[in-house]
Parts: structure tokens; C-alpha cells; sequence
């Protein structure tokens, strides 16, 4: 579905990631572990294209994915929920589903798509007339992991889904990011600092530290091999 | 009709012009958070094209269309050249020199080719003497039709931004561009149709205003360009409602005091409105607070 070959970002002289090697395969969740700055935003900004990539190459069912711009990339089914809460604050819940679903691939008409959120997350539908902004973090976040959804993405990018959150609010949206790409066959490329929770959730994990892979495998594995206390220690 | 009632009813009518020129800045602001301070010389430039098209045998509606897509395509251009590669530099306001810039090249340009002598520019809508009797009022019908088109406008560019997809992409590019481009959204054609949509603004007003002036030179526009922006910062900059009721209570104002006070005395009136509401409300009449990133 993607493979990175040898992808470096840098912002400017700031070199973020080096000679990345990964592979997301389609049904399947891979997480991105990694501390504070080791380049895990930068990695799915690239994939989305709005990060610049210096070096290697991304490809998407077998393509470059270099030619395309950012909106492109979205079209072609590449869908990113951004870190920090972002999302378009002074519009209602559903203004922005709505916009997220109108530049999409709209293969579901709006009303029913809107139906699928509402009861994934009832909360909100029925604050579906709420500015963004007004919603509490747990509430943003359903928003911007729906605002991904309901544009059908085929590579779902998501970037710290569980940042700030009580933990069962995170195993709510972990439950549903998990039966959403098993049922639909997406790829998933999970973003985490929390190791313990995305490697419950995940098929396979990369460990990035300093903008490089510094161990990879299935989740297994790498929980066998202690990777949690590992990027603990790597926080201090 | 009271000489007030006259007065009042002529700065409804310019105001709603003012109006215009306010939401071609907004719009512009909207998509990059910088001005056109060009846009005065678009107002100019529109109505000179449509003298020359007229004027060398063609329908006057048919140099109308011209001037205004001419001011499109130069607002587009200036985007693409006067302001792209200066907002690259982050932080930068070198845009105000740029524009300014842009503006002063085709003032000059049009006083190097056309001299700096005052065109006619021909009646279009209704003669100066043509009058519509409202409830036995005895109004003129080159403002009223001027305020009805200025009106349509504003109007549908409001239901344009809140009802359709591309006006909520405008929205969208306007608070955010990175998220934007993930939507799907095109943002450099976005940008780029906003120049375009603020020029043909531009355009029309210049003119709605020449067809009352009855003629345009090349200095014609820059003040035109000060009331819209007073009129945007009046209404509350970015508010498409705020510039329709910062045109109109600008327009009132330069009337009532240029009637009763001295017409010397207009401009000085919109630059004390300017200050008065900068130091008591800068986010304008209708103008919100930004949403402060938490
Ligand atoms: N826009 C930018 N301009 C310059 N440097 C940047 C930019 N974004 C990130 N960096 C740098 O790139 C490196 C990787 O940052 P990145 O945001 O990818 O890390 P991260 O793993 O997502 O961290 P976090 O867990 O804090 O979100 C850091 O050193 C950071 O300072
Ligand atoms: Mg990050």
C-alpha cells in the first residue's frame, strides 16, 4: 500500500527525519513510537505532503507519490488527522464534517456518511451545531479522527489520536480506529509516545529515535523486546 | 426630499460602493492575511479600459466586461508577483510596499499612454438627469441602480461564502492552510480565484463610481481604495456584513459633512473615523475577537 524508501525531511538546515525505510500494508494498524521530536509528525506530514521531503522516495499502490501536492494526495485517499487539536475552530461539528467530506471522493452521500459519525459518536450528534473550538479535548479529537473517516481514506494517518485524553476515552477511540480499518481494509499508520497502548492496538510498530528507525517489527516482538521501558528511559 | 434626506440617500448610495471595495480587500485578506493596496488602481484601470473599448467604436457593456477581467487577471498577477514570494519570508510586511507598488506602476502606466488629462466616461446606466419617483420622492437613478447593484453583490457573495463548498473552502484556506490542504482543498487555486474575484470587485466598483464621477484619470481610485479600507477596518476587517454597514455609515458621514461642512473636509472625516475606531474598537463594529489557538 506505501513504502518509504530512504525518505529524508529537513526544515531548512534542520534535518527532522534521515533515510527512512517503512512499509504500511492495507488492514493493518503500524505504529510510530517515538519520544518527544524524534520526527513522527514530520513523517506523516511528508506522507501527506506538507513536509518537505529532500531525499528517497514515497510510494503509494506502486507510484511516486512525489509529483502530487498535498490536496492531491488527499484525493488519491491519503487522509491525515494532524496533532494539536487542529481543526477548523470557528465552524460547527458538522460545518466541518461537512467540508471534509465535500473535497473528498463523496462515495457516500453526505447525510448517511454524517449518520455513520453520529452514531460512532453520539456526543456528537448531538452537539453537532457546537463551534469546534467549544468542544472539550476528548470531543475534538473524535471530530478530527471523523473528519478522516468520513472522507473513506484507503491510508489513514493519525498523529497522537490519544494526546491529553483519559485513558477511557483513549480505548474508545483506539477500539474504533481498530474495528474501522478491519472492516474496511484501511491502512493505518499510527503516531504514538504512549507505546503501551498503541502496541495493544497495532499489527506492527517502528521505533524512531533522532529522526531515524532504530527498531522495527510486529507488535509482538517488540514488546518482547522491552521497547516500552526503553522509550521511557529514552524520555529522560 | 430635505437637503439631509438628499444627503443621506447619495452616502447610502456611495457607501454601498465602499462596501464593495471593503470586501474585495476582505477577500484577499481572507485567503493570505494581506491587502491589496493596489486595488485602487484596479478601480481605475477597469473604467479606462471600458473608455478605450467605447471609445474605439465597440458597446460600452462589452468594454465594461473587458475592463473588469483585466482587473482580475492584474489582481491575480499581483498575487502571483507582488505578494507570493514576499509571504514566503515568514512574518514579513514587505506586501505593503509590493502592492503599493503594483498600484503606482499602472497609475503611471495609464498617465504615460493615456495622459494625465481626465477621460469621459459615457453614461451606461441611466442619465444623470434620470430620476425614480419612490412613494413621491424624487430619486436619482444612477444611485439607486449603483446601490442596487452594490447591494446584489455583497449579497451574493454572503450566500456565496455560506452555502456553497468553495465558499467554506475560502473559510477554511482563510483559518488554516495546512489543514485545508489535507481536506483535499486546492489552496493555491483558492488563493489565486480570491485575487481574481477581488479584482473583478474592483472592477465593478471603479465602475459604478466613474459612471457617477462622468470621468477617470490615472490618479482616480486611490482615494476610492482609502474609504474601502476605512469602511472594512469600520466594520470589523474580514466581516462581510461589517463592510456593507462600515461602507454605508462611512458614505453618510462624507455626505452629510461635505454638505454641511465643506466637501475639502470628506477625507478628513474618514481618517478621524479611522483613528476613532482603531483606538475604541479595532476588531471593528461586527468584527470578533481572533480564536486564539489554545
Ligand atoms: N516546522 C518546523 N520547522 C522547523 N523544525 C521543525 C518543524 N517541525 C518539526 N521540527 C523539528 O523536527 C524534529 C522532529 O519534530 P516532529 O514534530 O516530527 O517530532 P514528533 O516526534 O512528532 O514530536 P512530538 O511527540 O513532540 O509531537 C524536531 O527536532 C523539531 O524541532
Ligand atoms: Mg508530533
Amino acid at each position: 500500500m506505501l513504502e518509504l524508501k530512504n525518505v529524508s525531511v529537513a526544515y531548512g538546515s534542520i534535518r527532522a527525519l534521515r533515510g527512512i525505510d517503512m512499509v504500511v500494508q492495507p488492514g493493518k494498524i503500524t505504529a510510530v513510537l517515538g519520544a518527544n521530536g524524534a520526527g513522527k509528525s514530520s513523517l506523516l506530514r511528508a506522507i501527506a505532503g506538507i513536509a518537505p521531503v529532500t531525499e528517497g522516495d514515497l510510494l503509494y499502490r506502486n507510484a511516486s507519490l512525489k509529483p502530487y501536492p498535498a490536496h492531491r494526495r488527499a484525493r488519491m485517499g491519503i487522509s491525515l488527522a494532524m496533532e494539536g487539536r487542529r481543526l477548523f475552530r470557528h465552524m460547527a461539528v458538522e460545518e466541518n464534517l461537512l467540508l471534509a467530506w465535500s473535497f473528498g471522493p463523496r462515495r457516500t452521500p453526505f447525510a448517511q456518511a454524517v449518520r455513520s459519525v453520529y452514531d460512532a459518536f453520539p456526543i456528537l450528534g448531538e452537539r453537532r451545531t457546537t463551534k469546534a473550538g467549544m468542544l472539550s479535548g476528548g470531543q475534538q479529537q473524535m471530530l478530527i479522527l471523523s473528519s478522516v473517516t468520513i472522507r473513506e481514506p484507503e491510508l489513514m494517518l493519525l498523529d497522537e489520536p490519544s494526546l491529553g485524553l483519559a485513558p477511557i476515552i483513549v480505548s474508545q477511540i483506539f477500539d474504533f480506529i481498530t474495528a474501522y480499518a478491519k472492516a474496511r481494509g484501511t491502512a493505518v499508520l499510527l503516531a504514538e509516545q504512549m507505546a503501551v497502548m498503541a502496541l495493544r492496538v497495532a499489527d506492527h510498530g517502528y521505533v524512531l529515535r533522532g529522526g531515524q528507525v532504530v527498531m522495527h517489527g510486529a507488535s509482538d516482538e517488540l514488546v518482547k523486546a522491552d521497547i516500552v521501558s526503553k522509550l521511557s528511559a529514552a524520555y529522560l | 426630499m430635505t437637503f439631509a434626506g438628499q444627503l443621506i440617500f447619495a452616502g447610502v448610495c456611495v457607501g454601498a460602493v465602499y462596501a464593495l471595495i471593503a470586501l474585495g480587500l476582505n477577500l484577499t485578506f481572507w485567503a493570505t492575511r494581506t491587502l491589496n493596496f493596489g486595488q485602487g488602481s484596479l478601480m481605475m484601470l477597469c473604467a479606462v479600459v471600458a473608455v478605450m473599448v467605447f471609445d474605439g467604436g465597440f458597446n460600452i457593456y462589452l468594454g465594461l466586461l473587458a475592463g473588469v477581467a483585466v482587473a482580475g487577471v492584474i489582481a491575480a498577477a499581483t498575487e502571483a508577483i507582488a505578494i507570493r514570494p514576499i509571504t514566503r519570508l515568514t512574518g514579513s510586511m514587505g506586501w505593503v510596499v509590493t502592492t503599493l507598488g503594483v498600484g503606482i506602476f499602472l497609475q503611471g502606466f495609464v498617465s504615460k499612454f493615456f495622459g494625465s488629462q481626465a477621460l469621459a466616461f459615457p453614461s451606461f446606466l441611466f442619465s444623470p438627469r434620470d430620476y425614480v419617483s419612490v412613494l413621491g420622492v424624487r430619486l436619482s437613478a444612477q444611485y439607486l441602480i449603483i446601490l442596487v447593484i452594490a447591494l446584489a453583490l455583497v449579497l451574493l457573495f454572503e450566500l456565496f461564502q455560506r452555502r456553497t463548498a468553495w465558499g467554506r473552502a475560502l473559510q477554511a484556506v482563510a483559518a488554516d492552510q495546512d489543514l485545508a490542504a489535507v481536506m483535499g482543498i486546492p489552496v493555491r487555486l483558492v488563493v489565486t480565484l480570491s485575487f481574481v474575484a477581488s479584482g473583478l470587485l474592483a472592477g465593478v466598483a471603479g465602475a459604478l463610481v466613474a459612471q457617477i464621477t462622468g470621468t477617470v484619470d490615472a490618479a482616480f481610485g486611490f482615494n476610492l481604495l482609502i474609504f474601502g479600507f476605512v469602511a472594512a477596518v469600520i466594520g470589523g476587517m474580514g466581516n462581510t456584513w461589517g463592510a456593507l454597514l462600515g461602507g454605508i455609515f462611512l458614505g453618510i458621514m462624507e455626505k452629510l459633512v461635505g454638505g454641511y461642512v465643506s466637501t475639502a473636509a470628506e477625507q478628513a472625516i474618514a481618517f478621524a473615523l479611522l483613528m476613532i475606531m482603531l483606538a475604541v474598537r479595532p476588531e471593528g463594529l461586527l468584527g470578533e475577537k481572533e480564536f486564539v489557538k489554545v
